[in-house]
């Protein structure tokens, strides 16, 4: 007796498709597992045992092999457990199951089917690849419902499941709440609007929402550095329903998703410390690599304070996502690849001891010591920031007044107008242009060209660093609604280039 | 003629000895200096700004360059017919206790040493002090009160030297008759550089020893903070203002042209 059922297991946001075969055949007692099954998915030959008894079922006394085809693929994790068991279940009864149809869950040994990760990523991939319905653990349906064109069916127990299948009691198909329109988070922690002063950082931080362009602000302890990049959230427009769903595909490998309702629109915010690991900021991990920060900052703001106490070697590795928006990582178990389409903000001191440049407190650093601060922050990783500000401390009597300037709303408003621009215009943020369609989309008048080449002359500006300047520009003229780049828009650009300013 | 000072001298140091040794190099003076981070560097590079002659005195061999990061300087040094010159074979690593002995040599080289902005400790102090023995003038130029920078400085003008102002009370002392070129009490009859129309009000409020930043002059003149960023990097291109980590100062290079 034969029987079959297909699932999927994760390659990190790969779906690979798994047909689980279960065989029943006479011969001596005995449960066999085949197909390259890591430790986590051989042990699950004692919980599929126990839970086919306990759901009131019965397990088949004679020579049974489950085979889990492609062989040569490595199986890890605990969502084959289901497949399995439903698989024996159908082979037993000598049925099959619906097509097109895939099942994934975690069995208990009392036969309810529990949670697993990374559902949202399976759903999303398994319905490209011409799947039209899942089920999976109950807990987990709401996830899974957030895929247009995927039945879900919820499952409880093991039981549930095969009576359905067996057409004794149906489950009936999960009816999601829809997914909300997109809410305005309305309010935010920190509001632009608290700002003291800061017209400079103010005004980089708005071209860098607008443009997803990287920002880094420099300046003396308490001046607000800080205060500024996480107001960043506050003018960002909410995420659109792709970038929703990857943001969520995130979330969900990392099991993050599991009972929260429709989709999360806000932009993710990270703020990780100094001391994080390659592993933590990168990605990495035992086995395959499990998404690190600046995945999790995917469509959002990935904030570095302090960045030159960040370790070297960190720093290092954010150079291919800066460029890419994707990061691969290799482990002996496979190479995966997320997503890392962040904007990154940075913050740091101009020295070890944060005063030099200060218009009271002086420095008490040494040259050299200034010197090799400043030199953690390699030039290729400066190279890849478009926006270098810096900030100064306030006045203390003007902090003590009624701050002036303007609140977060109508910056937003002018930041999401302008991206809207970008994306009618080139189906992407100014920062992710090419070289060739800048020159296609972004022409420079010849006033405008001649400023952006003197100033690369005079600063030996490397190639990244005309364009980066280039596109800064473009999101410059896009804030004004403007189709041409004109000179002031370059020469606005190249004045948020502090990195070109040698000592 | 030897200038030198703080390795981390203020926008104002900086621009002084630059302009110094600018003007001192067009009245053909040989400016030396030490080829080090701060007044050393401005001084060279005033000399070579006016097409003049300059000789860096090296702490460490003469094939290597230390700060790495002025060997563009050095080269622009010796293309314009100045010298590198110390007193350590070839392949000497840089090493404190070989910076005194380098700043006596160069003491010993120059008929003066003009010290622009010296902290309390500063070696441009010992390089002053090498100078007494050697009976060679040594000069002063005064800064603020308010800066730790001025503390040496004021030190040896109150102790006799000569107070600088500019380049000619230089060349007075040196005996020469020459007359000088600029005279920075008087008003400058021009900046040197043609500035388009429009851009020149943001010039009258930038200071040539304290930097300011966009913000700040976006406030005072009442203009949006991206307007004034765009027109203060128009006139860097143009060379009328120099920009520093904290803010931009009225660039003083361009006595070149006023001369």
């Amino acid at each position: 007796m034969f029987g079959s059922v297909q699932s999927c297991l994760l390659v990190g946001f790969d779906v690979r498709t798994v047909e689980v075969q279960a065989d029943i055949a006479h011969g001596e007692v005995k449960f066999f597992l085949v197909g390259l099954a890591a430790t986590s998915v051989k042990e699950a030959r004692e919980r599929v045992r126990s839970a086919i008894k306990n759901s009131g079922l019965e397990f088949p006394g004679q020579r049974l092999t489950v085979n889990l085809a492609p062989a040569e693929l490595r199986k890890e994790g605990s969502a084959l457990d289901l497949p399995i068991a439903v698989a024996i279940a159908l082979a037993r009864a000598g049925k099959r199951p619906p097509p097109h149809t895939a099942f994934m869950g975690e069995l208990a040994l009392d036969g309810s089917v529990r949670h697993v990760d990374g559902i949202l990523v399976a759903a999303r991939g398994l319905r490209m690849l011409g799947f039209e319905r899942l089920f999976v653990p109950a807990a987990d349906a709401a996830e899974a419902s957030l895929v247009d064109g995927l039945a879900v069916t919820p499952c409880a127990t093991l039981k549930g499941v095969v009576d359905h299948l067996l057409g004794i009691a149906a489950i009936e198909p999960y009816v999601s709440g829809g997914s909300e329109a997109m809410s305005d988070p309305g309010l935010w922690e920190h509001d632009l609007a608290e700002v003291h002063g800061q017209e400079e950082g103010r005004r980089a931080l708005e071209i860098a929402a607008a443009g997803g362009h990287h920002l880094l602000l420099s300046g003396p302890p308490g001046a607000g550095k800080t205060m500024l990049a996480r107001c960043l959230p506050g003018i960002l427009p909410p995420l659109e329903l792709d970038e929703a769903l990857e943001v969520a595909q995130v979330r969900s490998l990392l099991g993050e998703l599991q009972g929260r309702g429709p989709l999360d629109w806000t932009r993710p915010f990270r703020a990780p410390h100094h001391g994080v690991s390659m592993a933590g900021l990168i990605g990495g991990g035992s086995g395959l690599a499990q998404p690190g920060e600046i995945s999790r900052a995917h469509h959002g703001v990935l904030f570095l304070d302090e960045l030159a106490e960040f370790q070297a070697p960190v720093l290092q590795a954010l150079r291919q996502p800066l460029e890419t928006g994707r990061v691969a990582i290799t482990r002996s178990a496979g190479s995966v690849s997320y997503p890392a389409r962040f904007t990154l903000v940075a913050a740091t001191n101009p020295c070890p001891c944060g005063w030099a440049g200060d218009s009271i407190r002086s420095c008490r650093c040494t040259p050299g010591g200034i010197d090799s601060y400043q030199r953690r922050l390699s030039g290729p990783l400066l190279d890849r920031i478009d926006l270098k500000v810096g900030v100064r401390r306030v006045k203390l009597e003007t902090l003590a007044s009624e701050p002036t300037g303007e609140g977060s709303a109508p910056v937003r408003a002018r930041v999401v107008a302008a991206r809207r621009r970008q994306l009618d215009r080139q189906d992407c943020l100014n920062c992710q242009l090419k070289p060739a369609r800048l020159r296609k989309l972004a022409g420079l008048e010849p006033a405008s060209r001649r400023a952006l080449e003197r100033w690369s002359e005079q600063k030996g500006l490397t190639a990244r660093g005309f364009h980066r300047a280039w596109r800064v520009a473009r999101t410059a003229a896009d804030l004004e609604g403007s189709d041409h780049i004109g000179e002031n828009h370059i020469l606005e650009a190249l004045g948020y280039r502090l990195q070109d300013i040698a000592a | 003629m030897a200038i030198v000072g703080s390795r981390r001298p203020s926008p104002y140091g900086e621009a002084v000895a630059e302009q110094l040794a600018a003007d001192l190099a067009r009245a053909g003076v040989i400016v030396i200096s030490g080829l080090a981070l701060g007044i050393d560097a401005a001084a060279h590079r005033g000399a070579l700004v006016a097409g003049g002659v300059t000789v860096a005195v090296m702490g460490t061999g003469v094939d290597i360059v230390y700060p790495a990061a002025h060997s563009r300087l050095a080269e622009e040094i010796l293309a314009a017919g100045g010298a590198l010159v110390s007193q350590f074979p070839d392949g000497t690593a840089p090493r404190r206790h070989n910076f005194p002995a380098r700043n006596w040599t160069m003491a010993a080289l120059s008929d003066a040493v003009v010290v622009v902005e010296a902290a309390e400790r500063s070696g441009a102090l010992i390089t002053a002090e090498a100078a007494l023995d050697l009976h060679k003038e040594v000069m002063a130029v005064p800064g603020s009160v308010f800066s730790p920078l001025s503390v040496g400085t004021h030190c040896l003008i109150r102790d006799g030297a000569a107070l600088v102002q500019n380049a000619r009370d230089v060349l007075a002392a040196l005996g020469a008759t020459q007359e000088v070129l600029d005279d920075p009490l008087a008003p400058p009859p021009s900046l040197g550089v043609s500035l388009p129309r429009g851009r020149d009000g943001i010039l009258s409020h930038l200071s040539d020893v304290l930097a300011l930043n966009a913000a700040e002059i976006a406030r005072k003149l009442q203009l949006p903070v991206s307007e004034v960023l765009g027109r203060l990097t128009a006139l860097e291109l143009d060379g009328a203002v120099r920009r520093h980590e904290d803010g931009y100062v009225r660039a003083l290079r361009n006595g070149q042209k006023r001369a």
